[in-house]
């Protein structure tokens, strides 16, 4: 083959593979992802959390405990890609958003199933926090992840009492 | 209180745009900027280049060519020579020509900005007359006459500049980069600036030799297309005219001043010097 087809093919072929396979794996996990979200939502749906700082009056509490979920999330490749197209143009990064929805239910997900292991039946003063974590590349300027960080007060209620 | 056990809204933080529209939309939107950018560039490079005196424009280029002296290479002396005797010709020229040739199997030539002609070695062979070489030379330095090698230059200079603001280009080698812009020069002459080069070449061989005999030699070797269907495809690809409609270009313009294809050929040697 001509020498002046297979540089460009040569130098543009492996980072357009890593991309195409990037798209494919993440976007078959994200689908996984919130197919199994949706089904533990639905699961706990009926414990409650909620962002109250005060417990309600009508609530007996027996026990309270703090409880917490977390989740660290990487960004794939394609991804990236996307939100560095986007950052030439500027506007929303709508990449990165469906990423970080996906971080917030896990984590208050992982929340509800630390709380319900402890026995409780409600979570107040429910609070999330996000804080990126430093890749030891280009010294520590470089994102490895981002961690979602969802606490709160678990509950252990009476139930005769409400 | 009462609890409502609602499931949290679905995608109310997630904008429902499918990853490869977003892609799409990005990567034309990237296109429309890279393409309005050389345009402007382009524009503005071409504008500025044609007011650039012939002077400075040997001064700037004055490194483009090889390490090596040229002097010592009998076929760049004689191909020099050649091209003395034409410019000759063309008192006005505000260039001090340099010849060197190109170690390269494919026949062909090329204006490099500063007045630096480079003829690939492949032309040398092909070349049957020094006639033959003359219009060859002729053309090329009717690209210096319309300025036509600038032209070609600041597109060049104008892709690299954008493309290298955009991070695609290593901006780093200099050298590279006026070597790229001079080889993108070289190419992409439009038709019309040919159809004027070859206009000015023929004049030239006219008063060098006082006959025009030989001076299509290279066109006729050209591949010609057949078919409509070829043709039409070869159009559309080529910055050069075909080599048969240059050869009918050329008599008509010859009949026309009432100069002659007939007479003596000149042989040409770069080992008889």
């Amino acid at each position: 083959m001509d020498p002046a087809i297979v540089q460009p093919l040569m130098e543009l072929g492996p980072p357009l593979v890593l991309l195409v396979a990037a798209y494919f794996t993440g976007r078959y996990i994200e689908v996984q992802h919130y197919r199994d979200i949706r089904r533990r939502e639905i699961r706990w749906r009926n414990l409650a959390a909620v962002t109250f700082r005060q417990v309600p009056k009508a609530w007996s509490v027996e026990e309270a405990t703090l409880v917490t979920g977390s989740v660290v999330i990487s960004v794939d490749h394609f991804k990236r890609f996307l939100a560095g197209l986007r950052m030439i143009f500027g506007g929303r990064v709508r990449s990165y958003e469906s990423l970080l929805d996906r971080a917030r239910r896990e984590a208050l997900l992982r929340l509800k199933e630390a709380a319900a292991e402890r026995g409780c039946s409600a979570i107040m003063n429910v609070r999330l926090e996000t804080s990126r974590m430093a890749s030891s590349r280009r010294k520590g300027k470089a994102t490895a992840g981002v961690e979602v960080l969802a606490f709160g007060t678990g509950l252990r209620l009476r139930r005769s009492a409400a | 209180m009462k609890f409502d056990a609602r499931l949290p809204a679905d995608g109310v933080n997630v904008t429902p745009t499918h990853p490869l529209e977003e892609l799409g939309v990005l990567l034309a939107g990237l296109l429309g900027v890279v393409v309005v950018l050389v345009l402007a560039a382009t524009l503005a490079v071409d504008q500025l280049v044609q007011r650039l005196p012939a002077d400075v424009e040997s001064r700037l280029f004055a490194h483009l060519g090889s390490a090596s002296d040229p002097a010592d290479d009998p076929r760049s002396l004689a191909v020099g020579k050649l091209l003395g005797r034409l410019a000759r010709h063309w008192p006005e020229r505000p260039y001090a020509f340099r010849v060197e040739v190109l170690d390269e199997p494919e026949p062909n030539a090329l204006a490099l900005p500063g007045g630096l002609v480079l003829v690939t070695s492949g032309l040398l062979e092909s070349c049957e007359s020094e006639n033959e070489l003359a219009f060859v030379l002729g053309h090329e330095l009717g690209h210096y006459a319309g300025r036509d090698h600038l032209r070609g230059l600041g597109r060049g200079v104008a892709l690299l500049l954008v493309l290298g603001a955009l991070g695609a280009v290593d901006a780093g080698s200099a050298g590279g980069l006026a070597t790229l812009a001079g080889d993108i020069a070289g190419r992409s002459h439009d038709r019309a600036q040919e159809v004027r080069a070859d206009a000015f070449g023929i004049g030239l061989v006219q008063a060098e030799y006082g006959h025009l005999a030989g001076s299509t030699g290279f066109f006729e070797k050209l591949p010609t297309p057949a078919s409509a269907v070829e043709r039409s495809v070869a159009h559309y690809l080529s910055t050069h005219p075909l080599g048969d409609e240059r050869i009918a270009t050329l008599r008509r313009l010859a009949h026309e001043r009432g100069w002659t294809f007939d007479g003596d050929l000149t042989p040409f040697s770069t080992a008889s010097r």
